[in-house]
């Protein structure tokens, strides 16, 4: 098989890896060159398994008000200490993962799903379907994310439901626009050209042919787009405009404690690092993952 | 005086995968103002061995073996030694030149650039790049030397890129698959091009190349890689007129004009070379000694070699 | 003496700024070749994609089955799809990289016939073992499979349908010498057993002396049509590198 040469002194040969391997063997391989990434997925998990048992495992009720224990540091009783209400900060940390990633997982779902649709079908397509689809999302993306999502929200009222739905309509453009490009640029490569020509149904062409080969650059923005959405929530919930008060979340949390931060600082510290935290988190896993993925660096023909 | 003489060649690149022996045992020489084509199929670790003699395979390459040139050894010489040589004395014509040539720098200026680093001014760069141009039959050289590689077809870029070196009149020039993807109009410009560098110049020419009509026509001796290794080397018109292992024999019967013969099964990996000859599976001529015991490489006349247990047999 | 399976009849095809080719006309007899011959940009893919309808042509008429496939709707075009095949240069990327070759080769009759793929697979079998490939092809994925192994999935793939006609665009151009060899025996070998007819895209006059029965050659977007010994003598004439005998 012919490949391309790339002569490139002082980089290490690889064989040369063909289109996308991504092969289970080049995939361990490759994580266990990045004991980065490792932490990462590491710190990932924990962070789940944190969120799904938190029922289980949080030691207090978030919700336990005990105004006798108000703003108390960090102790063997309360992990994190409590907030300006006696409530246990570690529980309501783990509660406001839960919450989190619950409405960040699902919104940036939904708006990978919807918006890989439409682009694919713009990118297939062309002419005018592509026309209106593009300027549609044109439209959608030139307002800026959270405004769009404030507005949606003023206009529906607050409730996690409608939280998740104005995070939805404003992410998706930007993956319809993303998918619209990846399709654009191997629609026209001998395989695909191959099964129109074949005479396949162009739904078939589109879901076995284009998208499992576009979808990779979307599959890694939704990962670091959920560490975007999760800090949205949080600013939202700040304002007063995300969750609904009496659920926890961390942006509520800051957004509630601000007044303590001088006197109880663990109030709004302890809501904030959990935030930076989980968000360098998916950040990084993003980064990696685009890393692991970009097969064409560092090759070097032997032939 | 022999310009370049390499021995016992092993490059072999640990990988995560097992370790791939490109280069096994490879030994030839050239003379001055010679043309030696290494001629070989997909598999067969060619382009290793030019990129071993001008030093430019990665860091994680494993080289032994001597490669002398003009008395010079090259292995043991220190990086900026070598890169004082690198491009002056002895030049490379890359593969792919598409990948060698800068999108956003003139034509002209590709090739004004080195003789810029030596010292000229821009004028008389330029003036000494649109010669050059004009000796590879880029022409009108003006205009070209004005336009951008992107305008160019992939036989003109080819012959850009030759004329970046022959700028510094090195005596060794490789070249790597210089036809490859060329379509035959464009093949036929290429061989001409060489042909009259190698004449006018009195250049000697390391030919890498599966192109075996452009080998036929601008080779003074070839050496037949296959697996890794030399399986026959001699004087072009032997190569071609009498081969003698059957692999040469195989691979000149496949050309379209002397009957498109097919060859069955493929080239073994360079990771698993197999115990015995390398070309036995194929082999129509296949004994049992070939599967057991590898040949080595037997001269059987001046300079002219081949390694196999029944050479000549079909 | 059967109608041809395909006629040109002054095709065109022109972007903004300039013509492609224009007024090309030729027809391909049942179970012959006819080559399309030219240096690089000299309109020849633009054609063989024209006749597949990949692309448009500008003015023109491409007659096959007694139907204008330049004006055809796209449904009926669907519907005679299997009668008319392309396999493609590039052997890299000539199948799909995240489907097994036994997906990529079943993929096109399961679609047509609407069956499964077990029973797709059994109904090609003997045609995959014809083209030299072993069950545990099957299995592999394109990038681990050599330019010759692919270029002959996509021959089984294609003959699948029992094509009429099939373009190849320079389809052993990537390809070593002795591979280029045993695909191109390989389609002689198939046309003689099926009677497809070819349109063989190329710009190597040996590969054309060879497999072509008539050649045409085009120069500045016209063609002129040669048969084989006339094209030989002709390539003599412009080429000093090595001619065929």
């Amino acid at each position: 098989m012919s490949e391309d040469v790339i002569i490139r002194p002082k980089t290490r040969w690889m064989l040369p890896a063909k289109t996308a391997d991504i092969s289970k063997n080049r995939l361990y391989r490759e994580i266990a060159k990045r004991p980065g990434f490792q932490v990462c997925l590491l710190l990932l998990g924990i962070l789940v398994v944190a969120a799904i048992f938190a029922p289980y495992i949080s030691p207090y009720d978030p919700e336990a008000i005990s105004v006798k224990d108000k703003n108390q540091g960090i102790s063997s009783a309360h992990l994190f200490g409590t907030d300006f209400l006696g409530r246990d900060l570690f529980s309501l940390t783990l509660w406001g993962a839960r919450t989190s990633l619950l409405i960040a997982s699902i919104s940036v779902a939904i708006a990978l799903i919807f918006g890989s649709a439409v682009g694919c079908v713009a990118g297939y397509y062309g002419g005018v379907v592509d026309e209106v689809l593009s300027r549609f999302v044109d439209l959608l993306l030139a307002f800026p994310g959270i405004i769009f999502a404030l507005a949606l929200l003023a206009f529906m009222g607050a409730g996690i439901l409608n939280l998740i739905i104005a995070i939805t309509l404003s992410q998706w453009a930007i993956y319809a626009r993303l998918m619209r490009g990846q399709v654009i640029s191997i629609k026209n490569l001998e395989y695909v050209q191959s099964a129109y020509t074949a005479g396949l149904p162009d739904s078939r062409i589109m879901t076995r042919h284009l998208f499992p080969n576009a979808v990779m650059p979307v599959l890694i923005l939704s990962t670091i787009d959920i560490g975007h959405v999760i800090l949205s929530v949080a600013g939202l919930s700040f304002l007063g405009l995300g969750i609904p008060p009496g659920i926890p979340e961390w942006g509520s949390m800051i957004g509630a404690g601000k007044e303590f931060l001088r006197t109880a600082p663990l109030n709004v510290i302890v809501p904030g690092l959990a935030i930076t935290f989980v968000v360098l988190i998916f950040n990084y896993l993003g980064e990696g993952l685009r890393d692991i993925l970009d097969v064409h660096k560092d090759q070097v023909n032997i032939e | 005086m022999t310009l370049l003489s390499v021995k016992d060649l092993n490059v072999c690149f640990p990988t995560g995968e097992g370790i791939v022996h490109a280069s096994r045992d490879v030994s030839f020489s050239m003379e001055s103002g010679e043309v030696l084509g290494l001629v070989g199929e997909t598999g067969s670790g060619k382009s290793v061995i030019g990129q071993a003699i001008i030093r430019l395979l990665p860091t994680n390459a494993n080289i032994t073996g001597t490669i002398a040139f003009n008395g010079q050894e090259l292995t043991t010489l220190k990086d900026d030694a070598m890169h004082a040589l690198r491009g002056r004395v002895i030049s490379l014509v890359p593969q792919n030149p598409s990948g060698s040539l800068d999108p956003l720098v003139r034509n002209g200026m590709q090739i004004g650039e080195i003789f810029i680093e030596r010292g000229m001014t821009k004028n008389t760069a330029w003036d000494k790049a649109c010669d050059l141009l004009v000796a590879v039959g880029l022409i009108p050289s003006d205009r070209i030397a004005k336009e951008y590689p992107h305008e160019l077809s992939g036989g003109m870029r080819q012959r850009l890129t030759t004329s970046i070196a022959i700028a510094e009149k090195s005596c060794l020039i490789i070249a790597d698959e210089p036809t490859k993807g060329l379509d035959y109009h464009a093949r036929e410009t290429t061989a001409r091009v060489l042909s009259d560098i190698k004449t006018r110049d009195n250049v000697s020419l390391l030919l890498i190349t599966h192109d075996l009509y452009l080998a036929e026509h601008l080779c003074d001796w070839i050496a037949v890689l296959y697996a890794g290794e030399i399986v026959e080397i001699g004087p072009a018109g032997q190569i071609f007129n009498t081969p003698r292992h059957p692999y040469t024999q195989a691979l000149i019967r496949a050309m379209p004009k002397n009957g498109l013969v097919p060859l069955d099964g493929q080239s073994p990996s360079l990771m698993a070379i197999p115990k015995g000859c390398c070309f036995a599976d194929r082999c129509s001529c296949h004994s049992e000694i070939c599967s057991k015991e590898h040949p080595d490489l037997i001269q059987e006349s001046l300079n002219g070699g081949v390694r196999c247990h029944h050479p000549s047999c079909n | 003496m059967s109608p041809p399976v395909l006629q040109l009849t002054g095709l065109s095809k022109s972007y903004g700024h300039g013509d492609i080719f224009s007024g090309i006309s030729f027809e391909v007899g049942s179970g012959k070749t006819v080559g399309l011959f030219g240096q690089s940009g000299s309109g020849k893919t633009t054609l063989g994609r024209c006749i597949m309808r990949i692309e448009n042509p500008s003015s023109g008429q491409i007659m096959m089955q007694g139907m204008d496939l330049a004006r055809i709707r796209r449904g009926k075009l669907r519907d005679l799809r299997p009668s008319f095949q392309m396999i493609f240069q590039h052997p890299e990327v000539s199948l799909n990289p995240r489907m097994t070759l036994g997906e990529s080769v079943a993929e096109p009759l399961m679609v047509h016939k609407r069956i499964g793929m077990d029973d797709a697979l059994r109904e090609i079998g003997p045609l995959i073992r014809r083209v030299g490939l072993r069950d545990e092809h099957l299995a592999r994925y394109p990038h681990q499979l050599s330019g010759g192994e692919v270029q002959r999935a996509v021959l089984s793939r294609i003959f699948s349908l029992k094509p009429k006609l099939v373009v190849a665009d320079e389809p052993t151009s990537m390809l070593d010498v002795s591979v280029q060899a045993q695909v191109l025996r390989l389609m002689q070998d198939l046309q003689k057993e099926t009677g497809v007819s070819y349109v063989f895209i190329s710009h190597d006059p040996d590969v054309m002396s060879v497999m072509c029965d008539d050649v045409l050659w085009i120069n500045h977007g016209k063609g002129v049509m040669y048969d084989r010994s006339a094209f030989i003598d002709r390539v003599k004439t412009r080429y000093i590198l090595d001619v065929p005998a």
